[in-house]
């Protein structure tokens, strides 16, 4: 029997791929932090993209979670050199460099951060903002991020049985407001999360969650929004915790300054979350 | 040497088949790509040829075979296969053969299935003939070709947890003489060497084979680039090739701190690595390979982008671009070596890099196992080229 194969031809691109046509290969004066930055925005890109695949290429997220980790372990060492603790909090935005106000950086402070270091990391962001605020990125998020995609990525053996998001007192994760804001934008990533988490076990990407602080999972979150005028914050739509963890890894809108005050007044709106996520994931 | 039976140079489809189907894993949810990974040809036993193909989970082995004539004059049977009554045969004849049109039938003899939790990404027959490999990202099983049911695993490079992974398998291939020996590179630009004798699972490798990185080329990207896209073996065995992303380096087997020979593709792209990155031309998986067995003459031979690729004469140490090209080239036409260049003023009939079509990417190449005809694909064509006839 003779098999028939039909031969298929891939669409010719009309265009030439406009590739070559980076700031960083292009330009010869970008300082080698922002040229960093730049590098590690796309790839922290990169691999939210991939985990938004029900099949992430195991090979490319490999090679990326290391230039990650390569990147992360470069900053860490010039932060080590710095004769002051520099704050866990900023997280970089890829319009990192052009979104800055030009007054200094602005600040998240975890409610857990002393007045004594936030007087520090202001008085750092002030010598030298640009770089202070490329430089820094929580350490913690960015190995969550790549452990999470790499655990989802070991999707067929060893799959362990589910198991449901346990409140364990105060390690409970308590999720931001504005992202439920932000959701307006990003339905569309959410969709495909939602995807990712139909084949994957959410048990997989909730170890990590236990091992990190509370507050270092939220400290760039925007506040902003949580003036006196919110009675009722809107209700989140379900999302599973690692989604929630890797906000930090998209881009922000520019972040603006905020008291630790706001942060309180909405606590115990945020618990009322957890509540619902809870009941949502447990099921 | 041979007579030029290859003088006309013109080639015709032979045989055309559907190896794979889009499968559809409902455990996983998740769609196996039909799309073929790797093709090995089986050494020729008899008249038919074998072919090993894979696409990323499953390995199937093909008998091509030809009929070109077939029996004529049966006693028992009517030329259209209907049965005659006997009573009605008279007379007896010898049937005979009759040519008929050419016809190529592909049929598949075995389905090696279920072994791959990962994308396979090369399979290499063992100089046995009995045996052959697969490798995926993390394993390597070990098969016979008579037995689809099971395989053995090894090589597992899988950590206990997932989260510490940090180098994949990238090629394997075994030696072409000694069938107890294997090598598979890594996404970290390393060869390791396997003995099967050594023990089941090859976790332990009887050598190393790895260059010290150039702090002076150290950028965001030089992991990635050092990724090893292919291993092959030179026909000796004493020898074996590898492809980077800008490189082809000939390795030693006697020495593994560095290569005997490194050979520059497309050096001009070092400075783009970010662009690159940017629209994933970074990761594209450039093969390379060996010229036929003539032992005067080491060329190897990899692809590029806009449709060049390279080769590169180890003895000489001249290199070549060609471009494989209808609108450039003609049938019968010697092709003209291109130039690419690099930064500054553009000398006449050179391109500049800018101008370089990165959809254009030749990443298979193949050389005839004995005449100097090779075979160069580009998207969507296949060229077959062939040494000029003096």
């Amino acid at each position: 029997m003779l098999g028939r194969g039909l031969k298929r031809k891939l669409s010719d691109y009309e265009e030439n791929m406009a590739g070559l046509s980076s700031a960083f290969d292009s330009s010869r004066n970008l300082p080698y932090p922002l040229k960093r930055q730049l590098v590690l925005n796309m790839c922290l890109t990169k691999l939210q993209t991939y985990k938004m695949l029900v099949e992430p290429n195991l090979h490319r997220s490999v090679l990326i979670a290391n230039t990650v980790r390569q990147i992360q372990e470069e900053m860490r060492q010039e932060s080590n050199q710095q004769p002051i603790n520099v704050c866990p909090g900023i997280t970089p935005s890829s319009h990192s460099y052009t979104g800055m106000e030009s007054s200094g950086i602005p600040l998240q402070l975890p409610s857990g951060i002393s007045q004594q270091e936030s007087n520090c990391c202001d008085l750092r962001s002030v010598e030298d903002p640009i770089e202070n605020s490329l430089l820094i990125v929580s350490d913690d998020d960015m190995s969550s991020a790549i452990s999470s995609i790499l655990k989802d990525l070991d999707f067929v053996e060893d799959i362990s049985p589910p198991t449901c998001l346990v409140p364990t007192g105060d390690d409970q994760p308590k999720f931001p407001e504005n992202t439920g804001l932000k959701l307006e934008d990003d339905r569309q990533d959410l969709k495909g999360a939602e995807c990712v988490f139909g084949s994957f076990e959410i048990s997989n990407s909730t170890s990590y969650l236990k091992d990190l602080a509370i507050d270092d999972i939220f400290e760039d979150i925007d506040t902003s929004m949580y003036d006196s005028d919110f009675c009722c914050p809107p209700l989140m739509p379900p999302r599973p915790p690692s989604l929630a963890t890797e906000e930090p890894l998209k881009t922000f809108p520019s972040c603006n300054s905020s008291s630790a005050s706001n942060i309180q007044i909405c606590r115990t709106d945020l618990s009322e979350l957890d509540h619902i996520m809870e009941i949502l994931v447990g099921s | 040497n041979k007579t030029p039976s290859h003088s006309r140079g013109e080639y015709n489809v032979y045989s055309t088949f559907q190896s794979h189907e889009p499968e559809f894993d409902y455990l996983k949810s998740l769609e196996i790509e039909e799309k073929i990974n790797k093709i090995r040809w089986l050494p020729q036993k008899n008249a038919a040829q074998f072919l090993l193909s894979t696409n990323d989970k499953t390995i199937k082995l093909w008998k091509i075979s030809e009929r070109d004539k077939r029996p004529e004059g049966y006693n028992l049977k009517e030329e259209d296969g209907r049965y005659r009554d006997p009573t009605t045969v008279t007379t007896l004849r010898v049937p005979v053969f009759r040519p008929m049109d050419l016809m190529v039938e592909a049929s598949p003899r075995r389905i090696f299935a279920n072994a791959h939790t990962y994308h396979i990404n090369s399979i290499s027959i063992n100089s046995d003939y009995e045996t052959y490999l697969s490798a995926d990202d993390l394993r390597i099983n070990l098969w016979h070709l008579e037995i689809t049911d099971r395989s053995f695993n090894i090589v597992d490079i899988k950590p206990a947890n997932m989260e510490e992974l940090t180098e994949v398998i990238t090629a394997a291939e075994f030696h072409p003489n000694s069938c107890n020996t294997f090598v598979y590179s890594s996404s970290k630009g390393t060869i390791r060497l396997c003995d099967m004798r050594a023990s089941a699972l090859c976790d332990r490798h009887s050598k190393l084979f790895e260059e010290p990185e150039d702090p002076s080329n150290r950028s965001f990207f030089s992991e990635i680039i050092s990724s090893i896209s292919d291993v092959k073996f030179s026909h000796s065995g004493r020898y074996m090739m590898t492809r980077d992303y800008l490189s082809v380096k000939i390795w030693d087997l006697n020495m593994e701190n560095r290569p005997v020979e490194t050979y520059q593709v497309h050096e001009y792209l070092r400075s783009k690595l970010c662009s690159l990155y940017e629209n994933d031309c970074i990761f594209d998986k450039f093969e390379c390979c060996w010229n036929g067995s003539d032992r005067q003459v080491y060329i190897v031979m990899t692809g590029s982008y806009n449709n060049f690729f390279r080769m590169f004469d180890r003895n000489t140490k001249r290199d070549i671009t060609l471009e494989a090209s209808r609108e450039n080239n003609k049938p019968r036409t010697v092709l003209k070596p291109r130039k690419v260049c690099a930064s500054g003023k553009r000398k006449k009939d050179e391109i500049s890099v800018d101008s370089l079509d990165f959809n254009k990417k030749i990443l298979h190449t193949a050389w005839h196992p004995k005449e100097n005809i090779i075979a160069v694909a580009t998207t969507n064509n296949l060229y077959i080229f062939q040494d000029k006839m003096n």
